[in-house]
């Protein structure tokens, strides 16, 4: 079942290359098709850890604001003349304390994720903005933007993190006891639990997997802009659970894959780029998109219906 | 489950083409394409903007390719509709920039594809270019240093050298407000009578302008007049106003002469707002763009008038 959806997905995917090889003489490029990665690659990182809490059956809505405080975070450390090495770990701290506040008030302060989060949302925000004043911290050294803009033979190195990222991401959901536990915390948490695992641990491991993963984008996203901004990240949350739901994982937890998320995202990549290229009205391509996110729910649910019937 | 799919596709494919047929008539004929980048399309000015470029477009001949993100301050979105852009060959790029620095980097991108570019409304960081190595072809708009000195000094004349002023500011970081601010400040700086006593940012937005005012207000009930930045922002200021039963007692200034600003100008319950041209803006950054690909040479600096308006000369 699972992996019947997850071809259909793909298969959706490979149709509108199609579609677009037909329409658009620029779309099947091999510059372009390296832009779509590219650009995808902020959204897919992202999607990663909202796969694994919605796979929880969990929500986070803070995302957004976490990649904004991470980013701002690492800009500070950079212009403050910090060492690369330690503004980055810095910054993959920020995501994962971040993460683990909202997962010990989801796992132990027993609130629903959507209010954590939806607080945390904000308190993030309003730390970046706090700690920058509000302005942006721009012009950071090359040895830093390499990241963004560096390519390894021809291959932008944002794309070779998004990859690295999947494969560790998908092996720690596939090959690891917290794996199995996400799942199994999403499929069933009461039952998780009274076979003997610790469900409020993992619980808050989860949600600082998503808050690593944001911090993860947020190094691609300050290094792409070249810039901090306390005003990044608006809306990635809407973008990764779209992804995340596009590739098939159920919004009731328990089922979904890494691989759904990373075509969900690519279809969302490769929709926003084809319309770019085809030059459909910025209104327009917000229709399209929506209608793509809800066809793919729909999809989803009829398929399970029919499974079950 | 495939016909699901495929009718998904189907749909998509048939809303493509009905698109694509637009593209392709004029992308087919040999005439040259230029890329609109706008900031965002839910804004009146911009709206303006594009529709002077269209004209200027149909008249010279051009293809006009318009793009914005869904949102303003959505800098990393235009980034990408620039590099999506470049995929297609355009033969120039005119762009509004989210952002003063963090755009330069799309820019690197249209610079290594020969695209030459225009840059309008609001400047780059000129040091963020240098950097970069991004030139370009010419600065098309107004001189916003100048539109915040002419709203100061229309404030101390309207208020008589005495008052307790509110600023609302854009948002921070972008040289568009912040160089209106700087002129406002300058032009206010001499009259001892006028004093600044909050200033604080409402990120362009209506909304935001009438709750930080409404703030501002309790915070500070001495104020008597109000620079916004923008008039969304002061749109709102005016509804904040209303609401503490103190329209006609407070005067406000905005920038930029929307249609809702100069009817309030005209009804009274607004004092000025600083008149921009951006459908001129879009017809000079078009023309410019067709002579510079027709290897014309253009001036680096491409000034569009600014104008005060006021009761009096409000329609």
């Amino acid at each position: 079942m699972n992996r019947a959806r997850q071809f259909g997905t793909l298969i959706g995917l490979v149709a509108l290359c199609f579609v677009l090889w037909i329409l658009t003489p620029y779309f099947l490029t091999v510059s372009n098709l390296l832009n779509v990665a590219e650009q995808t690659s902020i959204n897919a990182i992202v999607a990663v850890g909202m796969t694994f809490v919605i796979l929880s059956a969990g929500i986070d809505l803070s995302v957004g604001s976490i990649v904004a405080l991470a980013g701002v975070i690492l800009g500070v450390a950079l212009r403050d003349g910090q060492p690369l090495a330690l503004a980055l770990m810095l910054t993959l701290a920020v995501g994962v304390v971040c993460g683990a506040v909202n997962g010990l008030l989801v796992s132990h302060g027993g609130l629903p994720p959507f209010i954590v989060t939806l607080g945390t949302m904000s308190i993030a925000r309003g730390a970046a903005l706090l700690v920058t004043e509000g302005r942006p911290i721009s012009g950071f050294a090359a040895s830093f933007r390499v990241l963004a803009t560096g390519r390894v033979g021809f291959v932008p190195a944002p794309v070779i993190i998004t990859a690295a990222v999947y494969v560790l991401a998908h092996l720690v959901l596939t090959r690891t006891t917290f794996g199995r536990y996400v799942y199994a915390i999403g499929g069933n948490e009461e039952a998780t639990r009274l076979s003997g695992v610790a469900v409020r641990f993992h619980k808050a491991m989860i949600y600082a997997v998503s808050g690593l993963m944001s911090a993860v984008a947020a190094v691609i996203l300050t290094a792409r802009l070249n810039s901090a901004q306390p005003i990044a990240g608006m809306m990635y949350e809407l973008d990764a659970i779209a992804a995340t739901v596009i590739g098939g994982t159920s919004l009731m937890g328990g089922e979904g894959t890494l691989a759904g998320t990373l075509v969900g995202a690519l279809i969302m990549g490769v929709l926003r780029n084809g319309l770019n290229l085809l030059g459909v009205s910025s209104f327009l391509q917000q229709i399209v998109i929506g209608a793509v996110i809800v066809v793919a729910v729909l999809l989803d649910t009829v398929l399970k219906r029919k499974h079950r019937a | 489950m495939r016909n699901v799919t495929f009718s998904l596709v189907l749909i998509a494919a048939a809303l493509m083409s009905s698109c694509n047929r637009e593209t392709a008539r004029v992308g087919g004929g040999g005439k040259p394409t230029v890329a609109l980048v706008l900031k965002t399309l839910n804004h009146p000015y911009f709206v303006d903007m594009r529709r002077g470029a269209q004209e200027a477009a149909d008249r010279l001949g051009v293809t006009l390719q318009v793009q914005a993100a869904e949102r303003e301050i959505d800098v990393e979105k235009q980034m990408q509709i620039v590099e999506n852009l470049i995929q297609t060959g355009i033969q120039a790029l005119a762009i509004t920039p989210s952002g003063s620095r963090e755009i330069v980097s799309a820019l690197v991108k249209a610079r290594d594809a020969k695209v030459p570019i225009i840059v309008v409304d609001t400047r780059l960081d000129q040091k963020a270019a240098a950097d970069a190595g991004v030139h370009a072809e010419t600065f098309v708009g107004s001189d916003n240093y100048e539109g915040g000195r002419l709203a100061g000094e229309y404030l101390v004349k309207a208020t008589g050298g005495t008052a307790h002023v509110g600023i609302l500011e854009g948002i921070p970081g972008h040289e568009t407000g912040d160089s209106r601010l700087r002129g406002f400040r300058d032009a206010v700086k001499g009259a001892t009578g006028v004093t600044i006593v909050a200033s604080q940012p409402a990120n362009w937005e209506r909304d935001q302008g009438f709750n930080v005012f409404q703030n501002m207000l309790q915070a500070h009930p001495d104020i008597d007049s109000v620079f916004a930045c923008s008039d969304l922002m002061a749109l709102g200021a005016l509804e904040a106003i209303s609401a503490a039963h103190r329209t006609g007692s407070i005067k406000v200034v905005g920038f930029d002469a929307l249609d809702d600003a100069k009817k309030a100008i005209a009804e009274g319950t607004m004092a000025g707002s600083v008149a921009q041209f951006p459908a001129e803006m879009g017809r000079a950054a078009i023309e410019s763009a067709v002579k510079v690909i027709r290897g014309e040479k253009i001036p680096e600096d491409i000034k569009v008038k600014l104008e005060l308006v006021t009761r009096d000369n409000a329609k």
